[in-house]
């Protein structure tokens, strides 16, 4: 539940430290000046003073109540001034918000996770929380799919995760270099690698929206219902609230409704791809 | 509650006075080209009630134009706001239920709603563009008002609705006359009503109701959309004027401040997310969304009506776009 009482009131936060993770993409680690918790898959507004404010889910654990870390890539107006931030600033935080991933309904399944480029940020949070309570799943398997090998983010974590029990990593780019060892092609090729009981399985999909639409096709073709396909739909929200509007998708507001939904919730709302 | 008085209209001027030293006070004003909220003074010239409508929907009064919501700036005097029309004291159920809806209670409307006494009329004429009644809505106050006035002749039949309103005419009641209206006079009432639906009837015998237009909506192709979207020309006017449309940006300013400014879908960008993906890119599918938001979705999440017939983004638009024509064109062709 939201930590504030003026759900517009931002919360101050430290910037504790910048982490470059590839050309584009970089993680801040930040402390709230109060301890800041949330459900993995829930989002916070990031505020830079004075200029603006966007939506991430946030990349670290749910388990760590004193810093949150969120991986942001430059791509508009606000996220530039994000990416100008150094070590000692303060930015505001609000939330969090929305309906996370319901990790009770993958209890005793296979995960499945598809995410591509900087969509690694929530399933990263997701991917501790699958660490923490690995007991209750029979496996992890993670297909990560970026443009080039230098935009693979978070390194040093799927280094980490290849050596945890029940978990499996496999990753591809767009366009392989000299030493590349990985798959090469879109993310959905490393569907066809992997070996999975589909009936007792749930795939998880984050990324950019035409990665999103054809991770989910390919998931609905190799047999998955439409109910076990968790969708992270990131759009305009801003509010938070389900007020403002921004991130209206058909009748839901994605802020408040989502941002995860299943496929069968929103395949007949228009415009889900975009 | 729903005690009925009846007051002269010379005492309820007086009344009105009595209480301009506590309150910020509006009434509706014909300035000659249109009906709008203006501040009451004594000897106010153009006051008239029981006719449609305000330029200016209701909401302004709750949602400004720009409101800071991190530091709420109180209003100091408390507002009472006589001459709502129904269609949007209707509207504004649809406000409550998303800035009052729980979890997240919204501060600033809360205070902006709880320092408002609101005083609906029956509409005794229709405009060009009225349909209230073609979406279930009566064009008589019948909730959200705390006081309902209906002035015939020379006197004021009140009707108290909500305990604000009833605490208010307590004080009437204390330094004026006030009476029970005759028999006669609540059958004028009644009658001025019943001319006003048939009217309304009359006017819109062809335009199909509210669920039937989300039903046409949802079945209609591209086709009618781009054609009537031709001479749009995204000024926003139409969400702006309407009662029920509520989306807003946030803005912000030093010192994590933030600024809640009416905002619209009719804009280009409004939905647009960083990396430049915007379902709402197209003209037509923006002019569309604004429909769609009213008569499919809304209905699928709120109990309240998302259009209240007032007619105003018909009478605003400059590209001479009437949505009933467009509705009324989808149901000849159903």
């Amino acid at each position: 539940m939201p930590a504030q009482e003026n759900m517009y009131k931002p919360l101050r936060a430290r910037v504790e430290k910048v982490i470059p993770e590839s050309p584009a993409i970089k993680s801040f680690v930040l402390l709230p000046e109060r301890e800041f918790a949330f459900r993995t898959g829930e989002f916070i507004e990031l505020t830079v003073n004075g200029c603006g404010e966007a939506p991430f889910t946030p990349s670290s654990s749910p388990l760590e109540k004193k810093k949150i870390e969120v991986t942001v890539m430059k791509a508009g107006y606000v996220t530039e001034k994000i990416h100008e931030l150094q070590p000692g600033e303060v930015v505001g935080i609000r939330g969090p918000f929305g309906r996370g991933y319901p990790l009770e309904r993958f209890y005793g399944k296979e995960v499945v996770i598809l995410g591509g480029g900087c969509g690694f940020a929530p399933i990263r949070s997701l991917l501790y929380n699958l660490i923490a309570e690995k007991d209750k799943f029979d496996k992890v398997t993670l297909c990560y799919g970026a443009k080039t090998p230098e935009d693979c983010i978070y390194k040093p974590f799927v280094d980490e995760l290849r050596k945890v029990e029940k978990f499996e990593v496999l990753r591809s780019v767009d366009k392989a270099d000299e030493g590349w060892e990985e798959r090469e092609g879109v993310v959905t090729v490393l569907l066809d690698d992997i070996k999975v009981n589909i009936t007792n399985s749930v795939a998880v999909v984050c990324g950019p929206p035409i990665m999103m639409k054809f991770g989910t096709f390919k998931l609905l073709e190799m047999g998955y219902p439409e109910h076990d396909i968790f969708l992270s739909m990131e759009k305009n929200m801003s509010c938070g609230l389900g007020k403002c509007g921004h991130c209206m998708m058909g009748k839901y507001y994605v802020c408040k409704d989502g941002p995860v939904f299943t496929y069968e919730e929103i395949k007949d709302q228009p415009d889900i791809w975009k | 509650m729903n005690e009925v008085l009846q007051i002269t209209r010379a005492n309820w001027n007086l009344f009105l006075d009595s209480l301009l030293t506590e309150m910020d006070i509006y009434v509706p004003v014909d300035n000659g080209y249109s009906i709008e909220y203006e501040i009451y003074a004594s000897n106010l010239e153009g006051v008239v009630y029981n006719r449609p409508v305000p330029v200016s929907p209701l909401k302004s009064f709750f949602l400004p134009v720009k409101e800071n919501v991190v530091i709420h700036r109180k209003i100091h005097n408390k507002r009472l706001i006589i001459g709502v029309p129904s269609c949007d004291l209707a509207g504004l159920a649809l406000l409550d239920e998303i800035y009052l809806g729980e979890p997240f209670v919204d501060s600033a409307y809360r205070e902006n709603r709880d320092q408002t006494v609101l005083i609906g009329t029956d509409c005794h004429e229709i405009r060009e563009n009225c349909h209230c009644t073609s979406y279930g809505i009566e064009p008589y106050p019948e909730s959200n008002a705390d006081v309902t006035l209906a002035a015939i002749e020379d006197k004021m039949i009140i009707t108290l609705k909500s305990e604000k309103g009833s605490a208010l005419f307590d004080r009437c009641r204390r330094s004026f006359p006030v009476g029970e209206p005759g028999e006669a006079i609540l059958k004028l009432v009644q009658q001025k009503r019943k001319e006003t639906k048939d009217r309304l009837a009359e006017q819109n015998q062809h335009l199909p109701g509210y669920a039937a237009t989300g039903n046409l909506i949802r079945k209609s192709g591209d086709e009618i959309w781009i054609r009537h979207s031709s001479t749009c020309v995204s000024c926003g006017a139409c969400a702006t004027i309407c009662p029920t449309c509520t989306c807003f940006l946030l803005i912000d300013r030093p010192d994590f401040e933030k600024v809640r400014q009416v905002d619209a879908c009719q804009y280009p960008g409004f939905e647009r997310i960083a990396a430049g993906e915007d379902p709402l890119r197209q003209k037509y599918v923006r002019f569309r969304n604004r429909y769609m938001c009213k008569y499919v979705w809304k209905p699928e999440t709120f109990k309240s009506t998302a259009c209240t017939g007032c007619g105003r983004c018909i009478d605003c638009c400059i590209g001479s776009i009437s949505k009933n024509k467009i509705f009324m064109e989808m149901a000849a062709n159903s």
